[in-house]
Formats: structure tokens, C-alpha cells, sequence
């Protein structure tokens, strides 16, 4: 049975090497920030490098707004470091060569034959990976604009921070 | 209400060992001599004159031995810690390969008071001589013995702030109670 993905379930706890090969889990990469979670079919695709170019364009802005992106694909670590560096991205990259998460995920492309890979896809979480917003990015304009994504992010960020009123005085 | 979980403990390069000390090794430098007590504590006051803060995750009894970078300002040199300088070390670390560890220094709320890298491993003590934070103040590379220094996973990004002023980067979330 496939896992639920639509907004309001909460995102499986995956436990996948990173780009340097250490295993991670989502819940401990989220922290306590809301999340841009992404699968994406792999670095020779032009829509993905397209698409990374909209995240890098967010990057800096993240950087100081206490929120987090991962990108997750079935690449080997090496390959994903070595994409993660061409692109300059400063996120964790999460690689799913052996397909596992992929099946449980149920998130195969299955119309490309020859990779196997996940389909693009885009997911803004809480930090109890609730999912917030669920963007299918089969066609390029099915993924998230930077605006929407600042709106997904602002949205978790008013729910999630106690303090999210400014304290005047 | 129960306290928040500390984010940060004490480190200091000391001639002796610490009879207080919740962890401690010896240090020699690249020559193979002596450089002192590396020690470092969970408590809340400063337990020695030169102690900063550094990430609570460093602190690890049973960590193996290391190769660090240590890099501390000249004295009586003083940066902000949002100086652009310290903003670009941050994204270096976040954009390169990982190491065992990576902390800032701090002293207070605004000022960087340097950087301690750990690394294990040929490739990553290699590449100590690229550490970011050595570009704004000079490196040691020492070793560390056994009985200090743990492993931290690394900073999952893309995030160079600070969670609170008082807590050392990459501590990677706020203290909400």
C-alpha cells in the first residue's frame, strides 16, 4: 500500500546515506525548521539542473531564515557530491541507490525505464514532517515557484515559532 | 518546567589537566612536543580565563584520538561573529567534504573567537590545510588524545545562523523550553 504523501500526513522517517556516505534520518536533518524536501531523477537532467537553480536562488535567503532543504535521489553518494559541489548547493543530499525508500515512497518514475529513478517531486514539512504542501514535478511547472516556496516556509514558520509576533515594547 | 538541553559546554587549551574537567586529553604539536591539556566542560560558569564555547556535542569522553585545527585570534584582536568574513568560513564548511567536527568559539553574544575542526582518517586530515576558519585567523594543527573530542554529524544546511546568539554554530536548534 502506498505511503500517503498529500498534505496533512506525515512524511516517512527515511534513514538514507548522505553525499559523504554517513547515514542520515529526515528527522534528524529537519531539527526543529520547517523543510523544502525534493526527490529529482538525477544530475543529467536539464529540468533538475533548472530546478536547482530555483533552489540555489532560495539558498541564501535560507541561510539566515532557519529552515532547511534536503534533496534526495537514487545517485550514489559520490555522484551526489559531485553534482552537490557543481551546483554549489550547502544542503545534504540524500542517496537512495538500492531503491529503498524510492519503493516504500512508491515514487518510481515508472516511465523512464533505463534509471529508475524518483520522480520530481517537492514536499514543504513541519518539523514533524507533517507535510505541509505536496508539489508534483512530472512537468517542469508543476514544481514550486521560489514565492510559493517562501509562502510554504512563512506559513510553517508562523505555526512553528512561539515568538513569531515580534516582542516590542 | 523542565530546563532546556545546553547547546554549548566550555573548551580551553590548558598546561595541565583539569581536576574538574568533564573530559580532557593530552596535545603535541606537528613536531611531536608537548602543547598542553585539551579540556572542556559542561558546567555553567567559565571555568578558566581562556575557556569559549564551543558546541556540547564536542564533549565526548570515549571520543578516539584527532587531528584538529585550532584557530584562534591573535591577542588582543577582536571580530564580530556576523562579520562577512566568519558568513563565507560558515558557507566554506557547509559547501565542502565533512569532517569529524566542526565548532566555532565563542566568548559572548557577538564575537568570533575561532573555529575547531576534528578530523580522523588520512583524507580528512589532509584537508585541515583548507580549513575556512584559517582564513581569517592562523590554524594549529594538533593532535588530540583519546578522551575528548567526539563526532558531530554534519551541519545539514543550508543554515550559516546562529540558533540564539549564546550558542555556538553549527548547534542546529533553538533552546525552546
Amino acid at each position: 500500500m502506498a505511503v500517503d504523501l498529500s498534505p496533512g500526513s506525515v512524511f516517512p522517517d527515511l534513514r538514507l546515506p548522505d553525499h559523504s556516505g554517513s547515514e542520515r534520518s529526515l528527522s534528524e536533518l529537519i531539527g526543529g525548521d520547517p523543510m523544502v524536501l525534493q526527490t529529482y531523477r538525477g544530475w543529467w537532467c536539464p529540468k533538475e539542473q533548472a530546478f536547482f537553480r530555483r533552489l540555489l536562488a532560495l539558498q541564501d535567503e535560507m541561510e539566515v531564515g532557519y529552515a532547511r532543504i534536503v534533496s534526495v535521489s537514487v545517485d550514489p553518494p559520490p555522484v551526489a557530491a559531485a553534482f552537490r559541489a557543481g551546483v554549489g548547493a550547502r544542503w545534504t543530499f540524500l542517496s537512495d541507490p538500492e531503491r529503498t525508500a524510492l519503493t516504500a515512497l512508491g515514487l518510481r518514475e515508472t516511465t523512464d525505464t533505463v534509471n529508475h529513478p524518483y520522480v520530481p517531486a517537492v514536499f514543504t514539512l513541519l518539523p514533524d514532517r507533517t507535510i505541509h504542501q505536496a508539489y508534483d514535478g512530472y512537468w517542469f511547472w508543476g514544481r514550486p515557484t521560489v514565492d510559493e516556496l517562501v509562502r510554504d516556509l512563512r506559513d510553517i514558520s508562523r505555526a512553528i515559532r512561539p515568538d513569531w509576533a515580534a516582542p516590542t515594547a | 518546567m523542565s530546563a532546556a538541553p545546553r547547546t554549548w559546554c566550555w573548551l580551553a587549551l590548558v598546561p595541565e589537566a583539569p581536576d574538574d574537567a568533564d573530559a580532557a586529553a593530552p596535545v603535541h604539536d606537528a613536531g611531536g612536543g608537548s602543547a598542553g591539556v585539551l579540556a572542556l566542560w559542561r558546567r555553567q560558569g567559565r571555568p578558566a580565563r581562556e575557556a569559549r564555547r564551543v558546541d556540547v556535542r564536542l564533549l565526548d569522553p570515549t571520543g578516539p584520538p584527532a587531528t584538529v585545527s585550532l584557530v584562534r585570534p591573535p591577542a588582543g584582536v577582536s571580530l564580530l561573529f556576523d562579520d562577512l568574513a566568519v558568513q563565507e568560513a560558515r558557507r566554506r564548511v557547509l559547501a565542502g567534504p565533512r569532517f569529524d567536527a566542526v565548532t566555532t568559539l565563542l566568548s559572548d553574544a557577538s564575537h568570533f573567537e575561532g573555529a575547531i575542526t576534528v578530523a580522523r582518517g588520512a583524507a580528512q586530515v589532509a584537508r585541515l590545510r583548507d580549513d575556512p576558519f584559517a582564513r581569517i585567523f592562523a590554524a594549529r594543527v594538533l593532535t588530540v588524545g583519546a578522551g575528548a573530542l567526539g563526532t558531530l554529524p554534519a551541519p545539514a544546511g543550508p543554515t550559516i545562523e546562529r540558533y540564539g546568539s549564546a550558542n555556538p554554530w553549527p548547534s542546529d536548534r533553538f533552546t525552546y523550553g
